[in-house]
């Protein structure tokens, strides 16, 4: 017990020394130190749109509803077209080394803001129609975003601490938004107990790391310092970091708030979870453990396998027996995180660009799933997969939309699902990942069944077969302010998930060159590829 | 052994003490005004260990945020809220109680074992003593300068999140159509969670 004091107290006292280091480099290159700031200009435009959203709120409800949509849009989009400027710019660091907008960053910004851009689109008539506060809403959802975008991109504790807790707080107040609902209180309650407890850990770990670098909280500089230490410590510190990221990315066995949260969260919250969260904690794992325990790469890559494994066997398995949507929804996501998490195990080229790729198709596979779901719900306040009886007759789009996007899930051809995720298996085994490929390979049969189950519920059923829900189905309308934008999201989700697949050449483009202009990817493919000779 | 280091060390056993004794009682005592005021008293004593570390700012934080603030927060939280409730007796709690103690014993267990493995690189660096406000503003405006920002973007979006959640004057429409809302999830029509299934649901429509 003393000695953890006593530890506690040189990783205290360590400060010192650090602000020496910065104190001796800020008198020899004074001038050369510059901030960069430009690499957060994407950021910024979203921290703009959420305060202008804020003080749109003040003038009412009646105007919120009418103003924050627009200015939502733009600032996202600013946001989007300013990540696309940053694309293949000349690397600096920026805010001495907080924060590096290399193409990886940018590529997981840019997943996390259209997440956004299409949850809020997903939103309006959801939120209107529960009678909660618009303005405050999509400011909180802003600032989850804003936590996210910082998260991909952070390259020093200290800022991935605070971008995590910006991201996890909004996160359990999205969550909670629904007041009057004990399963919406219920959820955000849940979510909290467990993200802080996952929060407790991260820190404990990251102290381990600061103590064992010597007093760094710099990424790189941890990473060269855990090269030369071997001890049981930085395996305990490499154990408490994963399991922060695993927690975030909802793998086994760190998922056990998934189902209950995107329960008993808004659906619109769920699709933000599903999508943009998952996106910024593969951006932290692949921070973390490829650029700062890159000596432990046996460790945590066997770490990866086991929680790859038991995520798509049991996110798989499980979602069989469910009958609700979103909770079919929230198991299935969890077997997703198990697919992508291969690309990260291999560690090779093929390997981290068929990540980006499957994060960028299931983010429209994904959200277009959500966004027939929550159509279905507005129309029927219902999201019991039985009530989804007989649908075809009765609103073709959303059985259309909804048959595509899960198709895309399981991965059946032509669809952009299928693309991804044939091309994560190919580079798991290309890298010998055979028993993570051969439970892909069978957990994606089992995927396809439940998928399935549902698309047969909706088409198959004859008309008398129809649930009451169906039966008693209101006449569709669009002319609800809320109703076109959903509309467009939705329509834009299914057209790119069933046609990006045979036009999928760009986005494979856009994977490799994500890769290829990443150092620390790039890095860690160079010692892959040295390894097996050495 | 001179007196200033028996001093440090009976100090030091002393404020460990309190600090293991306190945070056992925060989390075993069934009264939660009792575990409120023994949290305080650990926040002091983690407080004490800072000053023993030469980390006078850190301490004076300590005790401004978490003592002043927090712990005031919690009493004032459980004041407000102290309603008296029999609560519904949890199924297999011993079993519950033991699995937990099993885990949080092997946990501890590890820590141990790691702590006691590890060459530790001591002693550590010398304090900077005063000099630390001086070195922490540095750090805020330089290397920290980023997260510092996002931090205020973390409290202000705490803030209005408060504000959401506690706020009374909800409109109980939807402000497109003038129908009747309830702040409640679309989704209605499944069993509730947390509500015991033979209890009825409160609904609008049960209402006379």
């Amino acid at each position: 017990m003393a000695d953890l004091f006593l530890a506690a107290a040189s990783s205290v006292t360590t400060a010192a020394s650090a602000a020496e280091a910065i104190a001796s480099g800020l008198g020899t290159g004074a001038l050369a130190l510059q901030l960069n700031a430009g690499a957060i200009a994407p950021e910024v435009a979203v921290l703009l749109t959420l305060v202008v959203c804020l003080v749109v709120d003040l003038a009412g409800e009646k105007a919120a509803s009418r103003w924050v949509p627009p200015i939502c849009y733009g600032g996202l989009g600013a946001s989007l077209v300013l990540l696309a400027l940053q694309w293949d710019s000349p690397l600096e660091p920026s805010f001495l080394g907080s924060f590096l907008a290399d193409n990886l960053a940018i590529a997981f910004r840019a997943v996390v803001a259209a997440s956004t851009l299409i949850s809020l689109l997903l939103s309006w008539r959801y939120v209107e129609r529960s009678g909660t506060p618009m303005g405050e809403y999509a400011a909180i959802l802003l600032a989850a975003t804003l936590g996210a975008m910082f998260l991909c991109g952070s390259t020093d504790l200290v800022s991935i601490f605070i971008s995590l807790e910006t991201l996890s707080v909004a996160s359990y107040l999205l969550a909670g938004y629904m007041k009057r609902d004990a399963r919406s209180s219920e959820a955000a309650l849940k979510y909290l107990l467990v993200g802080s407890a996952a929060a407790a850990v991260f820190l404990y770990g990251a102290s381990l790391l600061y103590g064992l670098s010597g007093g760094a909280t710099s990424l790189a500089t941890i990473g060269v310092a855990l090269q030369t230490s071997a001890s049981p410590i930085t395996a305990l510190a490499l154990v408490f970091v994963l399991a922060t990221v695993a927690f975030k990315i909802a793998a086994v066995p760190f998922h056990q708030w998934t189902p209950d949260v995107y329960e008993g969260s808004p659906t619109p919250v769920v699709a933000f979870l599903s999508v943009g969260s998952k996106a910024a904690g593969f951006a932290l794992a692949v921070r973390l453990l490829v650029g700062c325990f890159e000596s432990f790469d046996a460790q945590w890559k066997f770490l990866f396998t086991v929680l790859a494994v038991l995520s798509m066997v049991l996110g798989n398995v499980v979602a069989l027996a469910q009958t609700s949507m979103k909770r079919m929804l929230a198991y299935s996501s969890i077997g997703q995180a198990g697919f992508v998490m291969i690309g990260l195990v291999c560690g090779t080229e093929d390997g981290f660009s068929a990540m980006v790729l499957y994060m960028a198709a299931y983010l429209f596979m994904n959200l277009g799933a959500f966004a027939c779901i929550i159509l279905f719900s507005l129309r029927t306040g219902s999201d019991r997969i039985a009530d989804y009886a007989g649908l075809y007759q009765k609103d073709p789009l959303i059985t259309l939309g909804l048959s595509l996007c899960l198709l895309s899930l399981g991965g059946i051809p032509p669809m952009l699902g299928f693309f991804g995720k044939i091309y994560l298996f190919f580079a798991g085994w290309a890298d010998h990942q055979y028993l993570l490929v051969v439970v892909g390979l069978v957990t994606s049969v089992v995927s396809i069944y439940y998928y399935i189950s549902v698309i047969k519920m909706m088409v198959v059923k004859e008309p008398q077969e129809a649930s009451d829900v169906v039966k008693a189905y209101p006449a569709i309308t669009w002319n609800l302010a809320g109703m076109q934008p959903l509309r467009a999201a939705l329509v834009g989700c299914v057209v790119i998930t069933a046609v990006g697949g045979v036009l999928s050449s760009p986005l494979f483009d856009w994977a490799s060159s994500t890769v290829a202009g990443t150092p620390i990817l790039q890095q860690a493919i160079a010692a892959a590829a040295i390894a097996p000779l050495g | 052994m001179s007196i200033a280091s028996t001093t440090q060390q009976i100090c030091f056993l002393v404020l460990s003490a309190t600090t293991v004794v306190g945070s056992l009682g925060v989390v075993l005592l069934p009264n939660i005004v009792y575990s409120a005021f023994l949290l305080g008293g650990v926040f002091l004593s983690v407080a004490g260990l800072y000053l023993l570390l030469n980390a006078s700012f850190v301490a004076a934080a300590q005790i401004l945020v978490y003592v002043g603030a927090v712990n005031v927060l919690i009493l004032f939280a459980i004041m407000l809220v102290n309603k008296q409730e029999t609560l519904a007796a949890i199924p297999g709690l011993l079993v519950r109680r033991l699995l937990s103690g099993a885990v949080c014993a092997g946990l501890f267990a590890l820590l141990l074992r790691v702590a006691f493995t590890t060459t530790w690189a001591l002693p550590g660096p010398t304090p900077v003593g005063e000099e630390a406000t001086i070195r922490i503003g540095e750090h805020l405006f330089t290397d920290y300068l980023l997260p510092f920002e996002l931090a205020s973007v973390l409290l202000l979006m705490a803030m209005i999140g408060a504000i959401v959640l506690a706020r009374r004057d909800v409109f109980s429409t939807d402000v497109i159509t003038g129908e009747p809302a309830d702040q409640g999830l679309i989704e209605k029509d499944r069993t509730p969670l947390l509500i015991e299934k033979s209890a009825p649901a409160p609904t609008l429509l049960s209402k006379p």
